[in-house]
């Protein structure tokens, strides 16, 4: 018996039997079966995972596989986390080689808020009345039926997605693929409505539906590579709008409800294609074009639902709106000599919005009618060109350097074209296997051709004032990635970001910002039964704006200092072999934002969290083993967003009066574990 | 009759008389490092005629063996040390893979990428992870029935094992699922390459955004102009301190670029806070307890982003 190599090498495999070889056939897998139990109610907490609830819940996760080595055929079966909220199960199936297929259902919870507070009824539906007793009034102050009102309303939204796919691979070079998947998004979220000056936080229903398809065909040749990949995706939303009552007297007769857009439908469309092809075994060149249509027409809600106010006749019943999309990138990159690498690319981007313009006769909050205004569909053109090179000086450094040039044009924008110039240099020293460090340092400058306010924007925006992201801008920045293995045992792995951005010609708004971020880790194992690991990182974002309050030269400044500080120390042990295990994990974060305003501070915002975990698992038998583990963490939180700000609190805005997120949570299972 | 012809068989040297036999008979489940978890696994499915064990077995992977095994029957006769090799010991002359191997990381790539280098590794040269220098088996781990890369729990470890600032990152308190199991950092990010910056699964940031939160995608009627261009200006997608994922306090991230005379560009400063007069630019929902529709409004009165 020979096996041929695809360089034609004769490799005579008569006597490579596989007699040591424990090929798996039939069934195998992992059951856990048990209960755990959460101490204290916290949605932030439980944000996404469901442990939200004091109470028992269910564990259930299972690993289940069949394999048949000689036919391929094959069963994986994934679940994980059955008895909460964030379920998912994954199976996949099929031929080896010949046909898969997969399916998938995952529901990924979002807990919101469950301190909110509101008079409306009719929560969760589209239409938001107050209770036949309210009392509107000119302020807060003033709705003396508000505390005999207020009831709770818990905001959350839960995702459930569901999805299915085939895979064929008809003949070796050929693949084809079809996945569909399904998103619902269903619940409640916060949100507001104002009429004029004066504002309700409200409660959003959220039903949301989107399906998206992928059809693709890949090819394998023997020095090229290509793919045809369609996809789309269509959103439907089964709430048009939200329609409230307005808590506040009305400021002219007939504002006494308000009506706004839910997200309307929409669709995108989108063919890609994507080639590479090896001109020489040193050059490859490598392509990709994806032209994408984007469209969306529901019909238009009415300007206003006051029957007092005449807004005229809507210039069209929808949008008809329409974004096409495309963009393409081409690459070479190229190893002339064992030493150096030379990379250049192109890369293209458009989104080119043919929505219909149309004068647009607008009511402010279903109170006053306002002269026409010209909707403004934004366009992209994104251009970008990069060129880098690296070269290997010895077995032990590279030094690579780079240069990119990207131009953005917009439409109806302040700067009809941005160009930025980026060069980079970076270093790698490798010292044997067990050392490596990279330095990078970059700068960047963008310019901006000509600034000038929209003339269509009213009120107009002052001239002095410059948009972060088409102001004229200088960016530096350096990283440090070192990792080390002092021996086979132990690893070491520091990182460091650091980056600054100056707005050169920002007079108002954004002026300059800095970040820097800090990482260390090491892990060892001390001994075949101890390992310990940890990591510290520090984070700092910071930022100075200003702002002028009387249309002319700045007349405040506000500094924005975000620190995060975050550790974590851990330890896995065996303590009696092939029986008990246990491990230990700790985790601190410490977050604070501080922002001052021409030197007067707020108070700091204050988010401290604390986790222990702990586990042990112990073998009970070969196949069968009783794992219990203990999670408890405390997080502490000062808000001045919410702290203090009872639904009243606003003479002008009633808000759900929230409390902020602390919490102090404990939760403890208990599973039996059966492998087979 | 050839079993299959799927393989390159890139590296000079000679192929063992028995195949796998010769190796497993010592890598065992009792070996130091035990290899018989790949049976359990794709690579070790004989009916796949693309699969490893349908071929050269574990000289599909780690080439031709015969120099390797009598090395180590060399060592072995010698009463020397064959298991984990130690600091300073050489290693025997097998291809080996991963962060600790002396092999160039292009050769131990180009014995996967002779299979692998299509569909999602399409990109794979010129790639970022390609640039670092970064081995298929860093990330990837063969001889296992789950390779925590591919598992959606476990995958962000590997990840940010060497994307620190990202850890840090996802430890604040607004976040997307990813440190509580949910979400996977490929379901926005093509590990082995892609055309877009950043690696992004989709041609664009916002398409890449838009695969899960596709209400925000539009068109709208009334666009406000930097969600169309791009997420990540107001947003901070790996986590925030400021709810949700802001890159900072909603009055002061509006402020950056609205300076209209008087409202909005008045002075934000603690007099605004309870127990002061409370403000209702700086309190609850901030501009968003009037301007409500920062995504885009569908509403014929929508201009101002309140309808």
């Amino acid at each position: 018996e020979e096996f041929i190599t695809d360089t034609g090498e004769h490799i005579d495999i008569t006597d490579w039997e596989c007699k040591f070889c424990e090929f798996e056939e039939g069934f195998s897998g992992e059951v856990e079966l048990g209960a755990g139990y959460v101490s204290d109610d916290s949605y932030k907490f439980g944000e996404y995972t469901g442990l939200n609830e004091e109470g028992a819940f269910p564990v259930g996760n299972a690993s289940i596989r069949y394999r048949d080595d000689i036919d391929a055929d094959y069963l994986n079966l994934s679940l994980r986390d059955a008895g909460l909220d964030s379920r998912s199960l994954r199976i996949e199936g099929g031929r080896q080689g010949t046909y898969d297929a997969f399916l998938f259902y995952q529901e990924i919870p979002h807990f919101l808020s469950d301190t909110a507070m509101t008079p409306y009824q009719g929560n969760g539906s589209e239409n938001l009345s107050l209770p036949a007793a309210w009392v509107a009034a000119g302020s807060t102050a003033g709705m003396t039926a508000l505390n005999a009102s207020l009831r709770d309303v818990d905001l959350e939204v839960e995702r459930k997605r569901f999805g299915v796919g085939l895979r064929f691979i008809p003949t070796a070079p050929w693949k084809y693929e079809v996945a569909v998947r399904r998103d619902t998004r269903e619940g409640k979220m916060g949100t507001s409505g104002a009429f004029f000056f004066r504002g309700m936080n409200l409660v959003e229903p959220i039903d949301y539906e989107t399906d998206q398809v992928d059809v693709s065909a890949a090819y394998r040749g023997k020095d090229w590579q290509a793919t045809l990949h369609y996809y789309g995706s269509f959103f439907s939303n089964d709430n048009d709008s939200l329609i409230w009552q307005n808590a506040f007297a009305p400021i002219v007769p007939g504002a006494t409800f308000g009506q706004r857009a839910q997200a309307p439908d929409n669709q995108f469309h989108q063919l890609q294609a994507t080639a590479a092809y090896e001109i020489t075994d040193a050059t490859r060149l490598s392509g990709d074009i994806a032209v994408g249509r984007m469209t969306q027409d529901e019909d238009f809600l009415p300007a206003t639902t006051n029957p007092n106010l005449n807004a005229g006749v809507l210039p069209a019943n929808s949008l008809d709106g329409e974004v096409d999309t495309l963009t393409a990138n081409l690459k070479v990159h190229s190893r002339p000599t064992d030493r150096l690498r030379v990379k250049g690319a192109w890369g293209y981007s458009d989104r080119d919005n043919n929505t219909p313009q149309n004068a647009y006769t607008w009511v402010s909050t279903d109170a006053f009618v306002n002269a026409p205004r010209t909707n403004l569909p934004y366009s992209f053109t994104r251009q970008e060109f990069k060129l880098d090179a690296d070269y290997r000086i010895d077995n032990f450094t590279r030094l690579g350097a780079g240069f990119e040039h990207e131009n953005i044009e917009r439409t109806y924008l302040e700067a009809e074209e941005t160009d930025e110039d980026t060069i980079w240099g970076e270093l790698k020293v490798r010292a044997r296997q067990n050392m490596d460090m990279t330095v990078k340092i970059a700068r960047a400058e963008r310019d901006v051709s000509d600034y000038q306010p929209v003339a269509e924007i009213d009120p107009d925006q002052n001239p002095l004032l410059r948009k972060y992201n088409m102001a004229d801008r200088t960016r530096h920045s350096v990283r440090v990635i070192a990792n080390a293995s002092p021996s086979q045992r132990a690893t070491v792995g520091v990182s460091f970001d650091f980056s600054t951005d100056e707005y050169t010609d920002s007079t108002v708004g954004l002026t300059d910002a800095r970040d820097a971020a800090v990482s260390i880790d090491a892990g060892v194992q001390l001994t075949e039964d101890t390992s310990l690991h940890a990591f510290a990182g520090f984070e700092r974002i910071r930022s100075r704006q200003s702002g002028s309050s009387i249309f002319a030269a700045p007349d405040w400044e506000a500094r924005n200092d975000d620190t995060v500080n975050t550790a974590g120390i851990g330890a896995r042990h065996t303590l009696i072999e092939d029986k008990l295990d246990i491990g230990a994990d700790y985790i601190l974060m410490r977050a604070t934002g501080e922002i001052s305003v021409d030197g007067s501070d707020f108070p700091d915002l204050e988010n401290d969290r604390d986790t222990i975990k702990l586990y042990a698992n112990y073998r009970l038998k070969e196949t069968m083993s009783l794992h219990l583990a203990y999670w408890y963490e405390d997080y502490d939180v000062q808000n001045w967003s919410v702290d203090q700000v009872n639904p009243d609190t606003l003479p002008g805005v009633l808000t759900f009066g929230e409390e902020n997120e602390s919490y102090d949570v404990n939760v403890v299972t208990l599973s039996v574990r059966y492998k087979f | 009759q050839p079993a299959a012809t799927s393989a390159k068989a890139p590296l000079a040297g000679k192929y063992t008389e028995k195949g796998a036999d010769t190796c497993i008979k010592c890598h065992d489940e009792d070996a130091d490092y035990p290899v018989f978890d790949i049976f359990k696994t794709k690579h070790g499915t004989r009916g796949d005629k693309r699969s490893p064990f349908a071929g050269l077995q574990c000289e599909a992977c780690h080439g031709p063996g015969v120099a390797g095994a009598e090395a180590m029957q060399e060592t072995l006769d010698r009463g020397g040390h064959v298991g984990r090799v130690r600091p300073g010991q050489e290693r025997p002359p097998i291809l080996n893979f991963g962060s600790k191997s002396d092999e160039p990381v292009e050769l131990q790539n180009s014995m996967c990428l002779s299979c692998h280098e299509t569909g999602d590794h399409i990109s794979w040269k010129g790639s970022v992870h390609e640039d670092a220098d970064i081995a298929c088996a860093k990330c990837h781990t063969i001889h296992t029935v789950a390779d925590r890369v591919l598992e959606r729990e476990t995958q962000p470890e590997v990840c940010l094992d060497c994307h620190k600032t990202q850890r840090i990152e996802f430890q604040k308190p607004s976040h997307h699922p990813v440190r509580t199991g949910q979400m996977a950092c490929s379901e926005c990010h093509a590990p082995h390459g892609s055309a877009a910056d950043r690696s992004l699964i989709k041609p664009t940031l916002n398409e890449t955004c838009y695969s899960c939160h596709a209400e925000k995608r539009g068109p709208f009627l009334w666009e406000h102009a930097p969600v169309t261009e791009n997420c990540s200006l107001c947003h901070a997608p790996h986590g925030s301190i400021h709810a949700p994922l802001l890159e900072k306090r909603t009055g002061w991230l509006c402020q950056q670029c609205h300076s209209q005379a008087g409202h909005p560009s008045v002075e934000l400063s603690p007099a605004g806070l309870p127990g002061g007069s409370p403000s209702p630019f700086l309190l609850g929902d901030s501009c968003l307890n009037c301007h409500i529709q920062v995504h885009g409004s569908n509403h014929p009165s929508g201009v101002k982003l309140m309808r």
